[in-house]
């Protein structure tokens, strides 16, 4: 028991940026993000879409298709999982 | 104003506080549990539980997928990556989760190729890069995070990536709300349901909750506002008599889900005959492995994984926090033994995880007054 304290004990905070306790992580909460579509890659289905705080990443569209520039989706973990009709939260 | 100001207006969260504490009767200790970890951030973060009559009682569910591996599947994890010539590849919280000798960011410290990523699609990427190399991808989530995963290896599958493979621990929502609403200690008068996970899988997985066991169900979204309103909801079928499963989450959630989603999920995953949750034991047919289709990218095929199961610390009572019999405070080790720089217990390491989302913003409140 106390070895095993101990050895959780020595888990430290990474310098790399994870998803710790005092923010959110996309994952374990179920958080999804919306975001918009920017630019599209048809052929290998796959979008670079922005966050309403300028972050872009490239989204797997897949679950959503056929998206347009200028769409808004709910992106989790990398895929879209939902068309969103309006800006506003979620 | 921005649009999301409207779902956190602290004048409609007073108002629809107040007709909450309309509907509840006088005498009458109600007993609702928020599902998904999402929730219970946003009810520590926004203070939603001090809006809340003295007898309604939010109790915090198995909604955290990082909280319900046990810490055989942690050790598991820890051999993959240890393994020759092998990068591993998770999310960011599932480094912090103690096995049953140290965690995976003990083993990155000792020398194994452990990376954090933010999607599968990020893992892939990893793979490409270092074709002579495996890189395996730990796979945790409900039915949010599945599809990401299916499609991730469909692509893998689809562009010839040979080197990478899955560690699969992806769950389904609905076996334990079985499990729970089956346990004999924990009566419950209604739920809270799962925003996101209900955008893949639709509402009507929850229907057999009002049918089978004669509890309402309102699927919510995070904001404050949302899960109010969600509650409200639930005191509405209580008053009325009714008991169904509502969508509060309308504007996001379609009644059947993302049928696009399903599918995928079915061609590439089939279910587990079993699978162990922490502190609930082996719950059947809760627990998904990827397809025969896809057998050639299962790590825990290409390579041999420990598989033994590890009994929780004694300390730790995980199981019956994830299991809302008892709250976060009433652990034995909360706040001292166990806090989120040093967890014990997977509740205090993700930051869904109730211990860990009650220490971070409820843990000055605990005394309330009765609104």
């Amino acid at each position: 028991m106390s070895r095993m304290i101990a050895n959780a004990a020595s888990a430290f905070a990474p310098s790399a940026p994870v998803c710790d306790h005092t923010t959110s992580c996309i994952t374990c909460g179920d958080v999804a993000v919306p975001m918009n579509v920017m630019r599209l890659d048809d052929e290998r289905g796959l979008a670079l879409c922005a966050d309403d705080d300028g972050n872009s990443e490239t989204v797997e569209t897949d679950l959503v298709a056929p998206v347009a520039p200028g769409d808004r989706l709910l992106v989790h973990a990398g895929t879209a999982i939902a068309m969103l009709s309006e800006e506003g939260p979620v | 104003m921005k649009h999301v100001d409207e779902f956190r207006d602290p004048a409609l969260g007073q108002a629809l506080a107040g007709e909450i504490l309309g509907l509840v009767e006088p005498g009458r200790h109600y007993k609702f549990m928020e599902v998904c970890g999402g929730h219970t951030h946003s009810i520590y973060k926004f203070g939603i539980d001090d809006l809340l009559p003295a007898n309604v009682e939010l109790v915090h569910g198995p909604g955290c997928p990082v909280c319900v591996i046990p810490m055989g599947r942690v050790d598991d994890a820890i051999a993959l990556a240890h393994e020759d010539n092998v990068i591993f590849t998770c999310f960011g919280d599932m480094l912090r989760v103690p096995g049953s000798d140290g965690s995976l960011l003990d083993a990155k410290a000792e020398g194994a190729d452990i990376r954090m990523v933010y999607s599968p699609l990020d893992a892939l990427r990893i793979a490409k890069a270092n074709p002579d190399r495996d890189v395996i991808f730990m796979a945790i989530g409900f039915e949010t995070t599945a599809p990401s995963t299916a499609l991730t290896l469909k692509r893998a599958k689809m562009e010839g990536v040979g080197n990478f493979f899955c560690m699969c621990n992806h769950v389904t929502i609905v076996p334990p709300l079985r499990a729970l609403l089956d346990s004999p200690d924990l009566r419950l008068d209604g739920f809270i349901g799962p925003g996101h996970v209900s955008t893949v899988v639709g509402v009507r997985p929850f229907e057999f909750i009002p049918a089978e066991y004669g509890k309402p169900i309102a699927v919510a979204g995070f904001e404050p506002l949302d899960v109010l309103h969600a509650i409200h909801m639930i005191l509405t079928q209580l008053k009325e008599g009714r008991c169904e499963v509502e969508n509060q989450y309308a504007r996001v959630v379609p009644y059947e889900g993302n049928p696009r989603a399903l599918q995928v999920l079915s061609e590439v995953f089939e279910l587990r005959p079993h699978f162990e949750w922490r502190g609930m034991g082996f719950i059947s047919q809760s627990g998904l492995k990827l397809s025969k289709a896809y057998a050639d990218l299962d790590a825990e095929i290409r390579y041999a994984v420990p598989g033994v199961r590890v009994a929780d610390p004694k300390a730790c009572q995980c199981g019956e926090v994830l299991k809302g019999v008892i709250k976060p405070w009433e652990c034995k080790v909360f706040g001292s033994g166990c806090t989120p720089e040093r967890p014990i217990g997977t509740c205090m390491v993700s930051s869904e995880g109730a211990c860990a989302a009650y220490y971070n913003y409820g843990r000055f409140a605990r005394e309330r007054e009765v609104v």
